[in-house]
């Protein structure tokens, strides 16, 4: 048992997913009953994705009251925390837009053949009602209907319906806010209420992914055995389609970093994207290999400081705040996944919808900020938000793991960017520090 | 009035209640006591469940929260489980005893039989729907509907509060997980949120004497109608059943729970019952565990002097998986109705109903009527038709009001069991 315990999470999720897998494959060839795995694997899965759609609403409400009343501190400070959040929230828009242009025009859930799109359909009971009340909402919708939904008339009713995701956000960023304006000592109390509500809600989402591997193996298992049922091909299929959507997520995560990112540095620094793209490097390879940027943040901050000249008052504000708060990859990400499970499954997304889920993610990459597995989380929330059924979930989770790797990757250098970008606004870059250290550095 | 203790009180109005009954259905005040009187038994009955959910939810988790040692909370809720399972499960087995020895469902005539059958096909029907989707899910759904899909939602209904539980417990176990400054406000706040309840249900029980008294009266007017004639043949056809389900009831409650009491709790079982007599009188007159829970949880913490945290996470779980009544009413019906129909139940038969019945009880929400839902499911498991539940449908008002008293006391049991073993600890 102890043994077991050494093994890090995502190792375990890795290896939930092949042996889910492996599991799903031998289970066709071999053609055993579908009904076993139905009845005694799957429920683990479904339990699992339970279990995250059940944190996500209160998730939203503590970590962004909390989230908004933090930050708002941030930004009364200094004019740079302004300007920090502001950039964040840009990339951030740019970073979702990508995703979903990209996952548009690739259509990779489209890949699939009719006939499993169609059983897909089934199997998550993404019903025509769903279908048709969308039809309906499009037909008598003004321009600005999604913001007027935006704002809920009855929060604990919106509260208890996930699909309504953006409303109990917008209501704990109002919460934040107002907050923010109590006087110190008569706010302080709800504060530290919600304060303690975050903690435990993060305990919370621990415990659940501690069964995620499990969670995992369940629902690739039973997604393949489900889905392909007696005919391999079928499944073979579906994993061509997950390669196709792979592609895409790691398509837009290249051009981030081979297009925005130079763009962005070209036009608010003097820095040159060669210099940066190399000082930056180890810090990339660290993000890569523990897929997590608040375990690379040491280095990321001395690459910062050391290589690129970033005064060290701009990054030891910057970065730690993008470490938790600025996630261009993940948002990327959110965006190509929900439009992928929409895809497979049919469902036509409207560009209200789509909008949405740039919010939604966007948001809610601020208010997961620091949550383990917060990824997991935030997709629920992406997904309940446009009411794409979440046990679709099972159709992205086999290339998780890898896409992590890459968009942690992303989300660091999209930090550091932001922070030069700061620093040389505000005169803080000093350019020949970064010019003697890439001279003077050996090839790593 | 105001000297006399609480439970004498609510006795009273029992009685005020019974009396009303009959003389309102003897000289046809029955609109009146229906437009006039039932009301208030309605409005005590939901005040008590407006209660419900947020008293469960604070008293798990502050139960969880001040056990402080994982443990602990490991123990307790291992030992919990096991007693609620085994003990539901000798209950339902002494059901089947009575019922398969006593062979109520032999005399009861094929023609009354369908007659009673016919009047109530459409009541079956409805529930049939219902039944239906927990016959689809798979053997796992049960634990599959343990988790909330989100619990603002789950807090809506007074159905989910299993759902609620989970939350409750999983949110304690997040506070005992955390560094206590951290979560000092969020305690502080369900510390208080539990005083205010508390002295919320203080005001509601001032009530109570009224309450009860609309209650009874309006139920003794509604089984009677404006025709007790037909009130009593009913009650001749299905009597025998009634009464050997109450031997068994009476086999629980002065058989089995003396020994229990005196083996494993410090009480004796007079004191232990007397101690609990303001809860058994609620949950009679209610018949709603869940109603009950503010006052199981009063008596069981200040007369039987059982620990809070204990009291504060055996009961509310307690209220909902922990059935010993629906248990045995579950297996004196099942085997009731085969019989009934003709059926000889084998052996295995026999303990799929005993099992059955057990899982019916825990899953059965606790509110009134629900237990008739899973009969269903404990029907179908033998393979007994469905249409034979409108035979238990027309005496199950009473039944329940009866059977949810050892469903409260069995819970207070197995809490007073729980706190002495930790004791010794």
């Amino acid at each position: 048992m102890s043994k077991l315990k050494a093994i890090p999470l995502h190792t375990k999720i890795l290896i939930g997913l092949v042996l889910g897998l492996v599991y799903g494959m031998v289970s066709i060839q071999m053609g055993w009953s579908a009904e076993f795995t139905v009845d005694y694997i799957k429920p683990v899965g479904t339990i699992f994705v339970r279990s995250l759609k059940m944190i996500a609403v209160p998730l939203i409400l503590a970590s962004l009251i909390i989230g908004v009343a933090n930050i708002g501190d941030i930004s009364k400070l200094s004019r740079m925390g302004g300007k920090t959040l502001g950039i964040f929230l840009i990339t951030t828009i740019i970073a979702t837009s990508l995703g979903l242009f990209l996952v548009n025009t690739i259509k990779p859930g489209k890949k699939l053949p009719m006939e499993t799109r169609e059983s897909l359909m089934m199997l998550y009971n993404s019903t025509a009602e769903s279908k048709a009340s969308v039809a309906a909402q499009i037909k008598d919708s003004t321009p600005l209907q999604p913001l007027v939904d935006m704002v809920p008339e009855n929060i604990v009713q919106s509260a208890t319906d996930n699909g309504s995701m953006l409303q109990v956000v917008f209501f704990a960023i109002i919460c934040g806010i107002a907050l923010l304006q109590v006087p110190k000592n008569k706010g302080a109390t709800v504060i530290a209420f919600f304060d303690g509500l975050n903690e435990i809600i993060i305990k919370i989402v621990d415990y659940i992914m501690i069964v995620a591997p499990y969670g995992v193996f369940a629902l690739i298992a039973s997604l393949i055995v489900e889905i392909a049922g007696d005919s391999p091909e079928k499944a073979w299929e579906l994993l061509k389609a997950l390669l196709w959507y792979s592609m895409t997520v790691l398509a837009g995560l290249l051009l981030m970093m081979t297009v925005v990112y130079p763009i962005l540095l070209k036009l608010f620094s003097k820095i040159k994207y060669k210099d940066f793209f190399k000082g930056m490097r180890p810090a990339m390879l660290l993000g890569f290999s523990t897929s997590s940027s608040s375990a690379t943040l040491p280095v990321t901050m001395e690459r910062v400081e050391k290589h690129l000249g970033v005064s060290e008052e701009v990054s030891s504000f910057v970065l730690p705040l993008g470490a938790t708060i600025n996630m261009n990859g993940t948002s990327l990400y959110q965006g190509v996944a929900a439009i992928f499970i929409a895809q497979a499954l049919d469902l036509n997304l409207t560009i209200a919808q789509q909008i949405m889920i740039v919010l939604t993610a966007t948001l809610a990459a601020v208010g997961s900020a620091g949550v383990p597995g917060a990824g997991m989380v935030m997709l629920v929330i992406v997904l309940e938000s446009v009411g794409i059924p979440t046990a679709g979930i099972a159709l992205i989770v086999a290339p998780d793991r890898i896409l992590d790797m890459v968009r942690t990757m992303v989300n660091l250098t999209g930090d550091a960017a932001v922070a030069v970008v700061v620093a040389s606004t505000e005169g803080e870059l000093d350019p020949d520090l970064t010019r003697d250290n890439i001279l003077t550095q050996t090839p790593s | 009035m105001k000297k006399l203790p609480l439970h004498s009180r609510i006795l009273i109005g029992m009685c005020l209640g019974i009396l009303w009954g009959l003389l309102a259905s003897n000289f046809g005040w029955v609109d009146f006591t229906i437009d006039w009187i039932k009301p208030f038994g309605s409005i005590f009955v939901n005040l008590l469940k407006l209660v419900a959910v947020p008293l469960v939810l604070v008293t798990i988790i502050l139960g969880i929260s001040s056990l402080s040692d994982l443990a602990k909370l490991t123990r307790i809720g291992t030992q919990t489980l096991v007693l609620f399972f085994s003990i539901s499960l000798i209950c339902a087995v002494i059901g089947l005893l009575f019922a398969a020895s006593l062979q109520p469902g032999k005399y009861l005539s094929a023609e009354k039989r369908d007659e009673i059958k016919l009047k109530y096909a459409d009541d079956v029907g409805s529930r049939m729907g219902v039944a239906e989707m927990v016959k689809d899910a798979g053997p796992l759904q049960i634990i599959e509907d343990l988790v909330p899909g989100n619990i603002f939602f789950a807090s809506q209904d007074n159905r989910n509060m299993l759902q609620v539980i989970f939350f409750a417990i999983l949110f304690g176990l997040g506070i005992v997980l955390s560094p206590k400054e951290k979560v000092q406000g969020v305690i502080s706040f369900f510390d208080g949120v539990n005083e205010v309840i508390l002295k919320m249900v203080n005001i509601i029980m001032k009530y109570a004497p009224i309450g009860v008294f609309a209650l009874i009266g309006a139920l003794i007017v509604d089984m009677a109608g404006n025709n007790p004639a037909d009130a009593l043949a009913i009650l001749k056809v299905l009597g025998i059943f009634a009464l050997v389900f109450i031997a068994a009831l009476l086999a629980v409650m002065f058989g089995l729970y003396p020994i229990l009491v005196r083996s494993f709790t410090r009480f004796k079982y007079l004191e232990f019952l007397r101690a609990l007599v303001p809860a058994q009188l609620l949950a009679f007159s209610t018949s709603s565990s869940a109603a009950t829970l503010p006052i199981t949880l009063e008596c069981t913490e200040k007369n039987l002097k059982v620990r809070e945290e204990i009291a504060g996470f055996v009961l509310p779980l307690g209220i909902t998986i922990n059935m010993h009544g629906t248990a045995v009413h579950q297996a004196v019906s099942a085997v009731f109705i085969a019989q009934a129909f003709g059926h000889d139940l084998t052996l295995t038969q026999y303990a799929i109903v005993a099992f059955t019945s057990v899982l019916a009880s825990m899953g059965a929400p606790a509110v009134p009527g629900a237990g008739i839902i899973m009969q269903l499911m404990v029907l179908g498991a033998i393979g007994v038709e469905a249409e034979g539940l409108a035979l238990i449908l027309a005496v199950d008002r009473p039944l329940d009001m009866l059977r949810t008293i050892p469903n409260v006391v069995g819970d207070a049991l197995v809490a007073s069991i729980i706190d002495k073993r930790e004791m010794e600890q």
